[in-house]
C-alpha cells in the first residue's frame, strides 16, 4: 500500500505517489525559480504546467493506470528540459537584467580561502585580483605603519561573512542563478566526498568491529587534537604576525638608520631621543671609524637581504612567475640573514661594552655679584641635533641647567660631567674631557645648549647637569634662550619651566619668588600662617564667652 | 570556444523565423510546433520554446485562442498576427539572403 497525494494541474486533478510528489514538487520550484522573475514569467509557468498536465494525462491513457509515479515525473522533466536551459534562452532577451545581476557585487569575508578572517581573500574577490596581492599590501602596511592590524582588525568586524551560497556568488560577483548555485554547492559537496573518502580509506585498514571501533575513536581524536593545535596555531600565527609586525617595524626604521647613518646619507632624520634627532653621523660618533663600522655596514647589508629577496618572490610568485631558484635564494637569503644578525650582535656587544661603566666628574665656577641676566647664546646652536661631529670635536646637545638656593654668600655654578666607558678609568678620563665654556660680562651670564669633546672621545653617554646655586638675596632674569636649558627649576608659585622664562626672579629664603609675573598665585606663608592664628584665638575667645554667657542662664534658671 | 554553443547560437538565431514559418503555413499549438521543431532536430528539449512563444505573443506577433483537448486541460492556438505575418515574410527574405551569401562564401573557393 502506497500513499498518494492529488495534485491540481491546470485544472486537472493528478495523484502521485510520494516519490513522484518529492520529485515533482522539487522541479516546479526550480521551474519557478528560473522564470518567476522574467517578463511574463507566470504566463509561461501556466503554460508549462498546462503542458505537463498534458503529459500526464497521455502516459496514465498509455499505461492505463492511475497514480503518477517517479518514471512519469523523469519523463515530463527529460521531456521539458532543465529549468537552467529555460534560462539559458531567458538570458540573452532580457539581458539588461541579467547584467545588473552580474554586476551586484558585495563584499563578504571568505571562509573557503582564509588565513586569519577571510578579509584578504574577499577584497580579493570583490576587486577581482589574486588574494596574494591584498594580503602583501597588508603586510605592507602591517611592517610600515602597523595600521594594516588596525585595518584589519576592523574589517574583519565589519565585514560578514559569506556563510549561504548565494552570498558567496555575490561575493564573486556571480549572479545568483540556479546553475551557478548548482556549481558552487557540487564543488563543495566534492570537497566533503573527497575528506569523507579519505577518512573511509584510512579507516579501511581496520577490518574487525573492535578495530574499527578504536580506529574511529583514534580518528575522532585526532580530529579534535587537530582542531585544537590548529586553533591554537591559527592563534599564535596571529600574535606572532602582531610581535613579528612590531619587531620588523622597529628592526626597519633601525637598519634603515643603520645604514643612512653608515653612509651618512643624509635628510632623513627620524630617530629621537627625548625630542633630540640623532643627526646621521651618529654611526661615526657612536662607533668611530674602526673595525666595529665595517661590521656594521656588512652586518646591516646581509641582514637586509633576505626580507628583500622574501619580497621580491613573494612579488614574483603573485604575478605568476615564481622564481625559479626559490628554495636556492631562501637558503642563501637565510644563512645571509644570520650571518648579518651575528654581525651586527658582534659589533653592537662591542659598542656596548665601551658603555658599561658611568663616571661623573665636576667642576665649580664661582660668580661675580648679586643680580644676574642668565643666557645661552654664547656659540650658535644647531637646532635639534643630539650629534654633531665638526672637524675633530664632537658636539653634544645634551645640557640641562636648575637653580638653587646657595648656603654660600656667593653664586656658584657647578657642573657634573657624566660619561661612561669600558672601565671606570676609561669612563673618569671621557668626563674630564668637556669642554664647556662660560662667560659673565657684568650681569650677563651666558652659557650654551651643548658642549664638545674631542672626536676620538666617541659619544658615551656624555652629559652634563649644572646647578646654579644662589644666595639668597640674588636676582636672576632668565632669558627666553634657555628654554631648551633649563630643567626642573623649583620656585614658591609651582610654575612650569617654561612659564619662568622671560621673568625676573629674586632667590628669597623659601625659594625663588617672580618679581614681575602677572596673575600668579602669591602664596606667603607667613602671613597666612599668622591670619590662620588670628582666627583660632578670636574663635576661642567667642566660645569662652558663649560658655560664659550659657552658665549665667543656667544659673538663673535654677534659681526660678 | 565550444562548437556545441556555436551550434546552439546558431540554432537559436533561426529558431523564431522557423516559428513563425511553421504558423504561416496554419495554425498549430504549443505540441505541434514542439513536435515539428523536435523533428528537424531544432530543439532538444521542450521546456525552452514555452517562454520564447510567451515573447512573441508579447511582442505582437502571435495570436492565441483556447481549444478543448481530449486529453488534458484546454490548449493554446496559436496563430500569426498581421505583424507577425509581415513580419514573416520580412525574415523570409533575409534567410533566403542570408543563405545565398554563406553559399557563396563556403562553395566559391577564393582567389589569392
Amino acid at each position: 500500500m502506497n500513499k498518494t497525494i492529488n495534485i491540481n494541474l491546470a485544472g486537472i486533478i493528478f495523484h502521485l505517489d510520494e516519490a513522484a510528489y518529492d520529485a515533482f514538487k522539487k522541479y516546479l520550484t526550480q521551474v519557478k525559480n528560473a522564470l518567476e522573475s522574467q517578463e511574463g514569467g507566470a504566463e509561461v509557468i501556466a503554460d508549462i504546467e498546462a503542458r505537463i498536465a498534458e503529459l500526464f494525462s497521455m502516459r496514465l491513457e498509455e499505461y492505463k493506470r492511475e497514480v503518477i509515479s517517479i518514471d512519469d515525473v523523469t519523463f515530463v522533466t527529460d521531456t521539458l528540459g532543465s529549468p537552467e536551459e529555460f534560462e539559458d534562452d531567458a538570458e540573452e532577451y532580457s539581458s539588461k537584467q541579467t547584467k545588473s545581476n552580474k554586476a551586484k557585487k558585495r563584499l563578504f569575508r571568505n571562509p573557503d580561502e582564509k588565513f586569519i578572517g577571510g578579509v584578504a581573500s574577499g577584497i580579493a574577490a570583490y576587486f577581482g585580483t589574486d588574494v596574494v596581492w591584498i594580503r602583501i599590501l597588508f603586510l605592507i602596511l602591517l611592517f610600515f605603519t602597523g595600521i594594516g592590524f588596525i585595518t584589519y582588525v576592523i574589517l574583519w568586524a565589519a565585514i560578514p561573512e559569506a556563510k549561504t551560497t548565494a552570498q558567496k556568488l555575490q561575493m564573486r560577483g556571480e549572479p545568483v542563478n540556479l546553475s551557478n548555485i548548482e556549481k558552487s554547492v557540487k564543488e563543495e559537496l566534492d570537497g566533503v566526498k573527497e575528506r569523507f573518502g579519505r577518512f573511509r580509506e584510512e579507516s579501511k585498514g581496520t577490518q574487525n568491529q573492535i578495530g574499527n571501533f578504536f580506529s574511529r575513536v583514534g580518528n575522532f581524536i585526532i580530529n579534535v587534537l587537530e582542531a585544537i593545535f590548529g586553533f591554537i596555531f591559527k592563534f599564535f600565527s596571529v600574535i606572532l604576525i602582531i610581535i613579528g609586525s612590531v619587531i620588523g617595524f622597529v628592526l626597519f626604521i633601525a637598519l634603515f638608520g643603520v645604514i643612512a647613518s653608515t653612509w651618512n646619507i643624509g635628510g632623513f632624520d627620524f630617530i629621537t631621543i627625548d625630542g633630540a634627532v640623532i643627526g646621521f653621523n651618529a654611526a661615526e660618533a657612536v662607533l668611530g671609524s674602526g673595525v666595529d663600522l665595517t661590521l656594521m655596514r656588512v652586518g646591516t647589508l646581509l641582514t637586509l637581504l633576505f626580507p628583500i629577496l622574501g619580497l621580491i618572490a613573494l612579488i614574483a610568485r603573485a604575478a605568476g612567475k615564481p622564481l625559479a631558484n626559490g628554495r636556492i635564494l631562501n637558503v642563501v637569503g637565510g644563512i645571509s640573514f644570520f650571518v648579518g644578525l651575528a654581525f651586527l650582535l658582534y659589533a653592537g656587544g662591542q659598542v656596548a661594552n665601551t658603555f658599561k661603566v658611568g663616571a661623573t666628574e665636576m667642576s665649580t665656577v664661582e660668580l661675580q655679584g648679586n643680580t644676574f641676566d642668565l643666557r645661552a647664546d654664547l656659540l650658535e646652536s644647531p637646532e635639534g641635533f643630539l650629534f654633531e661631529v665638526d672637524d675633530d670635536k664632537l658636539r653634544i646637545e645634551n645640557v640641562s641647567l636648575t637653580i638653587k638656593k646657595s648656603f654660600d654668600s656667593t653664586a656658584t655654578l657647578v657642573m657634573k660631567h657624566r660619561a661612561r666607558g669600558k672601565s671606570n678609568s676609561d669612563a673618569r678620563n671621557r668626563a674630564g674631557q668637556f669642554s664647556y665654556p662660560i662667560e659673565q660680562t657684568g650681569e650677563v651670564l651666558s652659557l650654551n645648549e651643548y658642549f664638545t669633546v674631542p672626536k676620538e672621545a666617541l659619544y658615551r653617554g656624555q652629559e652634563l647637569r649644572a646647578t646654579l646655586f644662589l644666595p639668597v638675596g640674588t636676582e636672576i632674569f632668565l632669558d627666553p634662550s634657555i628654554e631648551n636649558l633649563i630643567y626642573d627649576i623649583e620656585n614658591v608659585h609651582n610654575m612650569w619651566d617654561g612659564q619662568m622664562i622671560g621673568h625676573t626672579w629674586a632667590m628669597e629664603r623659601r625659594g625663588l619668588v617672580c618679581l614681575d609675573c602677572e596673575d600668579v598665585e602669591y602664596y606667603n606663608t607667613e602671613e597666612i600662617e599668622e591670619q590662620i592664628e588670628e582666627l583660632e584665638e578670636s574663635l576661642e575667645e567667642d566660645i569662652e564667652r558663649k560658655i560664659e554667657e550659657l552658665e549665667l542662664e543656667i544659673k538663673r534658671l535654677k534659681e526660678n | 570556444m565550444k562548437i556545441d554553443n556555436t551550434k546552439a547560437q546558431m540554432r537559436k538565431g533561426i529558431l523564431e523565423y522557423c516559428i513563425l514559418g511553421i504558423l504561416d503555413s496554419s495554425d498549430a499549438y504549443a505540441s505541434d510546433i514542439i513536435a515539428k521543431l523536435k523533428e528537424a532536430k531544432l530543439i532538444v528539449v521542450e521546456g525552452t520554446l514555452y517562454p520564447l512563444l510567451t515573447r512573441l505573443k508579447n511582442a505582437g506577433l502571435l495570436e492565441y485562442r483556447w481549444e478543448e483537448s481530449t486529453s488534458g486541460p484546454p490548449r493554446k492556438y496559436y496563430s500569426l498576427s498581421d505583424t507577425g505575418r509581415s513580419f514573416q515574410a520580412e525574415l523570409k527574405m533575409t534567410w533566403e539572403e542570408l543563405q545565398e551569401a554563406v553559399k557563396i562564401i563556403t562553395t566559391t573557393p577564393t582567389e589569392s
